[in-house]
C-alpha cells in the first residue's frame, strides 16, 4: 500500500510518467479522465446545493489535507472563493529534496475543477502566479 | 443569507485524506487501459525507487528494522493493526485488511485490478539494490488482506 500521505509525490511522478509515455496530451487526458471518473462528489454536491456545494466539498477535502487557507461563501452574490495560503500538496513537493515536482503540477487543479463547474454554468477562475511558492486562489461565481 | 468565512492553519488538522487512495486507483486503471499492465508496474517501480530512496538507504544501513518501523507506522496511521514478526533475516508484515481498499470499497470508488501492485511492486522496488528482497505471500483483492515477506537474499 502507498500511504495516502505519500499520494502527492506518487501523483506528481504519475504525471511525469504519463508525459514520458504520451507527451502533455497524455497528462491532460488523464486529468480529464480523473475529473469525469472521480470528482462525481463535487458534481453531485453542486447539483444539489448550488454554489454551497463548493463550500461543502472543499471544507471536507481541505481540512483533511491540513491546508492553510481562507474560504469564503457569499450565496447571495453567488461567489465562492479559496485563498490558499499554503497548499499542502505543492508545499509537500517543494519540501522534498530528493524528488522534483512535475513541472506543471498545479495546473491539474485548474483542469479538474473547471471541467466539473463550467458545464454546470459557473465561472471558474484561478490565480496560479504564486503556485511555485504553494500559494494560489480560486473563485467560483454564478453569473447573475 | 449571511456570508461565511473560515480560516484554517495547517496545524489545525491532521493530514489524512484517504480519498487520495481512490485517485491513485483511477490513475492505475488509466495507465493500464492506455499503456498496458506493464506500464502500471513500471510507473510504481519508478515512483518507489525515487520516493522511497531514503527508506532503501535505511534498509541498507540498519536492516529490516527500518522496514518494520515504516510499515507499522504507515498502517497504524491509517487505522489498521499490522502484525509484524522480525529476525535479522526475515520480516513478516500481516494486515487483516488494507486501509486503502477498505476506504475505496466503503465509498464505492473503483478499485484497480492491479491495486495489489502498490504493495508487491513497491515493496520489491524498496528492496532493490539492498541485501534484502520482498515477496507478497498472500493478497485478497476484496479486502487487501495481505502477508508481506521481506528476507535476506541468498548469497
Amino acid at each position: 500500500m502507498i500511504s495516502c500521505t505519500d499520494f502527492i509525490p506518487a501523483y506528481s511522478e504519475l504525471f511525469k510518467f504519463l508525459e514520458e509515455q504520451g507527451g502533455k496530451e497524455a497528462v491532460e487526458g488523464f486529468w480529464n479522465h480523473l475529473s469525469d471518473r472521480f470528482l462525481t462528489n463535487l458534481r453531485d454536491l453542486v447539483a444539489e446545493h448550488g454554489i454551497r456545494g463548493c463550500w461543502l466539498y472543499w471544507n471536507h477535502t481541505l481540512n483533511e489535507e491540513a491546508a492553510d487557507f481562507t474560504m469564503e461563501l457569499d450565496e447571495e452574490a453567488g461567489v465562492f472563493r479559496i485563498e490558499m495560503h499554503h497548499c499542502p500538496s505543492m508545499g509537500r513537493l517543494i519540501q522534498l529534496d530528493h524528488i522534483e515536482p512535475y513541472h506543471d503540477y498545479c495546473r491539474h487543479c485548474d483542469v479538474l475543477y473547471r471541467r466539473v463547474l463550467e458545464p454546470m454554468g459557473y465561472k471558474y477562475e484561478v490565480d496560479m502566479s504564486e503556485c511555485h511558492e504553494a500559494r494560489c486562489s480560486l473563485t467560483v461565481s454564478r453569473p447573475g | 443569507m449571511a456570508k461565511q468565512v473560515i480560516t484554517r492553519r495547517a496545524s489545525d488538522n491532521a493530514y489524512l485524506h484517504k480519498d487520495f487512495h481512490g485517485a491513485l486507483s483511477v490513475g492505475l486503471e488509466y495507465l493500464e487501459e492506455h499503456y498496458g499492465e506493464e506500464a502500471v508496474r513500471e510507473y510504481l517501480h519508478r515512483f518507489a525507487r525515487a520516493f522511497y530512496a531514503p527508506l532503501t538507504g535505511r534498509l541498507q544501513q540498519v536492516g529490516l528494522a527500518a522496514l518494520e518501523e515504516h510499515f507499522a507506522a504507515m498502517y497504524r496511521a491509517e487505522g489498521a493493526q499490522p502484525r509484524t514478526a522480525r529476525t535479522a533475516d526475515d520480516l513478516f508484515v500481516e494486515v487483516d485488511a488494507c486501509p486503502a481498499v477498505v476506504h475505496m470499497r466503503r465509498h464505492n470508488y473503483p478499485v484497480s485490478r492491479l491495486f495489489y501492485e502498490t504493495t508487491r511492486t513497491v515493496n520489491e522496488a524498496i528492496c532493490e539494490g539492498t541485501a534484502f528482497a520482498a515477496e507478497l505471500l498472500d493478497y485478497d483483492d476484496e479486502t487487501g488482506r495481505s502477508i508481506q515477506h521481506f528476507y535476506r537474499r541468498p548469497l
